[in-house]
């Protein structure tokens, strides 16, 4: 039974899944569709394991690392609206060349101690350009924010260095008068020393003013120091905020923007700074190395290798569409876009092609549906119809699995039928159950549930109708209600044990009949004669019999006449003129059993009692053929 | 003394041998044999009404087909075929009661002396042929 679940977990699994490209995996939670453009690159710079969406848990996998893309429902209704958006009017390529002017502008090559403000400002104002259009989704005007606050914060951090710099002059100024006021202290004590004579004189001059000024210059000291760490804090906090915004638009999978933003602080911020500080873990996922030191580097090459990944996918999903594959052109599609939605290549794919996908998704949907539903009887037809618009669709290993889930639950309704027949409750419910489990519109449950209904109702309506055709030994008619009297006589032993009997003898009779319908077709009626006077001894009201006998019986007039002659002779007391009638039948079928049996059965009676013959009693003579043109049959007993 | 010529004795002598051949032989040949005076036995008429045959006497020539039943100290009843098939064919049984040291062979051929006892023929007297 477990084995049996497995089955129908697998195939539920498999039907609920219908969409995985490749079946190994039965119960995959992830990885709904790998990609072969991503791991088919030899010279990865990465372990790629794998990339693959997983529908179910709304997430990506590329190069290991997952991309959490929202929830499931979201991520469908997303590709949906993908495929449903009319093809953007842009100039992708009037777009794509101001993105890379920018990148050009800000270049370690472009930018010399001449153009480094000019370059600046210009890449500045080509950010505004480029959030003109619609695709960049006023991306660039986020970048370019994030560089006039950077630009802000140096004026800031400016200004804080005029502050701590005047303050440190101050300071300076303070200290030598501490200096001064100190030494004429000193001066002062050297000359009371030496003088002891005037004692009147005062000795702590100028003690207080010194103290003041000692305050004066560690205050400004204190402002000195909290101008350093206002300046520090300035600088970190605009190399995180810049930092976030990179990760940010690498994770969002804006990998263009990605690349700008890195490119801006690569001018903006100095080499000391050029370390990652935010997302470097997040980062560090992308890199199997252990002692991996993330850089801005690590994330140019991360969104430079995505962009490529995202160009190759759609140069495959063209190709397998031109050639015809286009269940497999939707599956790279979908991993495409989930990996560079936001890529001009994808938002600019041609809009027929993706009404076509939008109602192959549909369709596909809409199987998965049934398959989550266990409707089993309509996977078929919806199997055909994607197999209609996708050929290379791999409908056949689906139907194969839900025939086998099918096959499942009507062996399970079987054995729920055999477990009331046999009056096993718990073993017909179990049945049932798994039955229904595996394919709940099964037409079969329902059938066996109202013929349980029924049963009840029948039973007292069969088992007096069976008693009577008992006595009345209509032993054919109880066969032909066998399924019937079977169901309705399951609890009842002895009844169950005499109808058993009467299949069994009916049964019999029917191979006999069967048998001597062969041998007339044969071309041997006087045998299939035989076998039919044989049945005819024990089943002589059989109807089926008698009709076969009298379709039978024209062929071997002569044949039977004789038997019957011999019968009735036999029953008269004439057993040699009995004898007589057998040995003429035997001559027209020597191979006749019967006909050898009787013969050596009256021979045996006419030599034992041969001498007491009593001449006095004369018995009837026997009707000449002459006299009638009924053709005799063996009397019945 | 008359002398009787050489010439009859050559020619007389051969004549009777042959009259005494021809009464012996010929009503054999004729069927007839030890039963000769007998009727020959109708197996149609027999078939047809044997009860109006009970009680009498026929010959009948005929070849054993088969021995089919034998009782000890009763007798055997044979299958046989009549040789003479103008008063019917086919195969007939007949009694032979245990009277005599008779070896009976298949094939053999016989003339019987039958009668008929209710539906039985009863062999009363036989002689090969």
């Amino acid at each position: 039974m477990k084995h049996l679940f497995n089955i129908l977990f697998i195939s539920a699994l498999t039907v609920a899944g219908f969409a995985q490209a490749e079946p190994p995996k039965a119960a995959t939670t992830s990885g709904d569709y790998k990609s072969s453009t991503v791991e088919g690159g030899a010279d990865r710079l990465f372990d790629v394991n794998s990339d693959s969406v997983d529908m179910e848990n709304g997430s990506m996998q590329w190069k290991g690392k997952t991309f959490n893309l929202g929830n499931s429902r979201l991520m469908r209704a997303r590709f949906e609206r993908y495929l449903q958006t009319p093809q953007t009017s842009d100039d992708v390529q009037k777009y794509i060349k101001i993105l890379d002017k920018i990148e050009k502008l800000l270049a370690p090559n472009a930018i010399t101690q001449a153009n480094y403000y000019t370059n600046q400002q210009e890449a500045f104002n080509l950010l505004f350009e480029a959030a003109q259009y619609e695709m960049d989704a006023n991306n660039s005007l986020t970048v370019a924010s994030q560089v006039k606050k950077i630009w802000t914060m140096r004026a800031e951090f400016r200004d804080l260095n005029i502050t701590k710099n005047q303050l440190e002059a101050l300071r300076k100024l303070q200290e030598g008068v501490v200096v001064n006021r100190a030494q004429k202290i000193e001066e002062a004590n050297d000359d009371t020393t030496a003088g002891s004579t005037n004692k009147l004189k005062k000795t702590s001059q100028g003690t207080t003013e010194l103290g003041y000024r000692v305050k004066d210059e560690s205050r400004t000291q204190a402002e000195i120091l909290a101008k350093s760490a206002e300046m520090t804090a300035l600088g970190l906090k605009a190399q995180v905020e810049f930092q976030s915004q990179m990760v940010g638009f690498l994770l969002q999978r804006r990998y263009r923007h990605c690349i700008i933003t890195s490119a801006f602080y690569r001018v903006l911020f100095k080499g000391a700074n050029q370390n990652i500080k935010v997302g470097a873990k997040e980062v560090k996922e992308f890199f199997p190395v252990s002692d991996f030191v993330p850089t801005l580097e690590s994330l140019d090459t991360l969104a430079r290798e995505a962009m490529n990944d995202v160009n190759l996918g759609m140069k495959t999903v063209d190709d397998l569409h031109k050639q015809g594959e286009v269940y497999a052109s939707f599956e790279r599609l979908q991993e495409t876009y989930f990996l560079g939605e936001y890529e001009p290549v994808v938002m600019t794919f041609d809009a027929v092609k993706k009404r076509e996908m939008l109602d192959l998704w549909r369709d596909l949907r809409e199987l998965q549906r049934i398959g989550d539903e266990r409707d089993l009887a309509n996977v078929e037809g919806y199997v055909n119809k994607v197999k209609g618009r996708a050929k290379d669709f791999p409908g056949t290993s689906i139907l194969s699995k839900v025939n086998n889930a099918i096959n499942a639950s009507n062996m399970a309704v079987l054995s729920a039928k055999q477990g009331a027949l046999s009056g096993d409750t718990a073993k017909a419910e179990s049945a049932l159950e798994r039955a229904g489990k595996i394919w709940p519109q099964n037409p079969q449950i329902k059938e066996f549930a109202t013929q349980v209904v029924n049963r009840q109702d029948k039973m007292g309506q069969m088992i007096p109708e069976f008693d009577r055709l008992v006595s009345e030994s209509k032993w054919r008619d109880i066969f032909n209600k066998k399924l019937e009297f079977a169901l309705a006589l399951s609890s009842d032993k002895g009844r169950s044990d005499k109808l058993r009997q009467i299949v069994n003898r009916v049964g019999e009779l029917d191979a006999n009949i069967q048998k001597a319908s062969v041998l007339a077709t044969q071309n041997n009626p006087y045998l299939a004669w035989d076998v039919l006077v044989e049945a005819s001894k024990t089943e002589s009201d059989d109807l089926v019999l008698a009709k076969t006998r009298s379709d039978i019986a024209p062929l071997v007039a002569d044949y039977a006449r004789l038997i019957a002659l011999a019968e009735k002779f036999e029953k008269e007391g004439a057993e040699a003129a009995a004898l007589n009638a057998w040995l003429q039948a035997q001559d027209i079928n020597p191979a006749s059993p019967a006909c050898g049996e009787a013969i050596k059965r009256l021979a045996r009676i006419v030599a034992g009692g041969s001498n007491v013959r009593a001449t006095s009693e004369v018995p009837v003579p026997p009707l000449t053929p002459a006299t009638t043109e009924e053709v005799p049959v063996p009397p019945a007993r | 003394m008359s002398k009787i010529p050489p010439i009859f004795y050559a020619l007389g002598i051969p004549v009777v041998v042959i009259v005494i051949l021809l009464a012996v032989v010929l009503p054999r040949l004729a069927g007839g044999g030890r039963f000769a005076d007998l009727s020959a036995f109708s197996v149609d008429g027999y078939r047809k009404d044997w009860a109006t045959m009970q009680g009498n006497i026929y010959r009948l020539d005929c070849q054993i087909e088969q021995q089919l039943s034998f009782v000890e100290g009763k007798g055997r009843i044979l299958a046989v075929k009549p040789t003479e098939t103008a008063r019917g064919a086919g195969r007939i049984s007949v009694f032979v009661p245990l009277n005599g040291g008779n070896n009976f062979e298949v094939g053999q051929r016989y003339k019987f002396k039958v009668r008929v006892s209710r539906d039985l023929l009863v062999v009363e007297e036989l002689e090969k042929f």
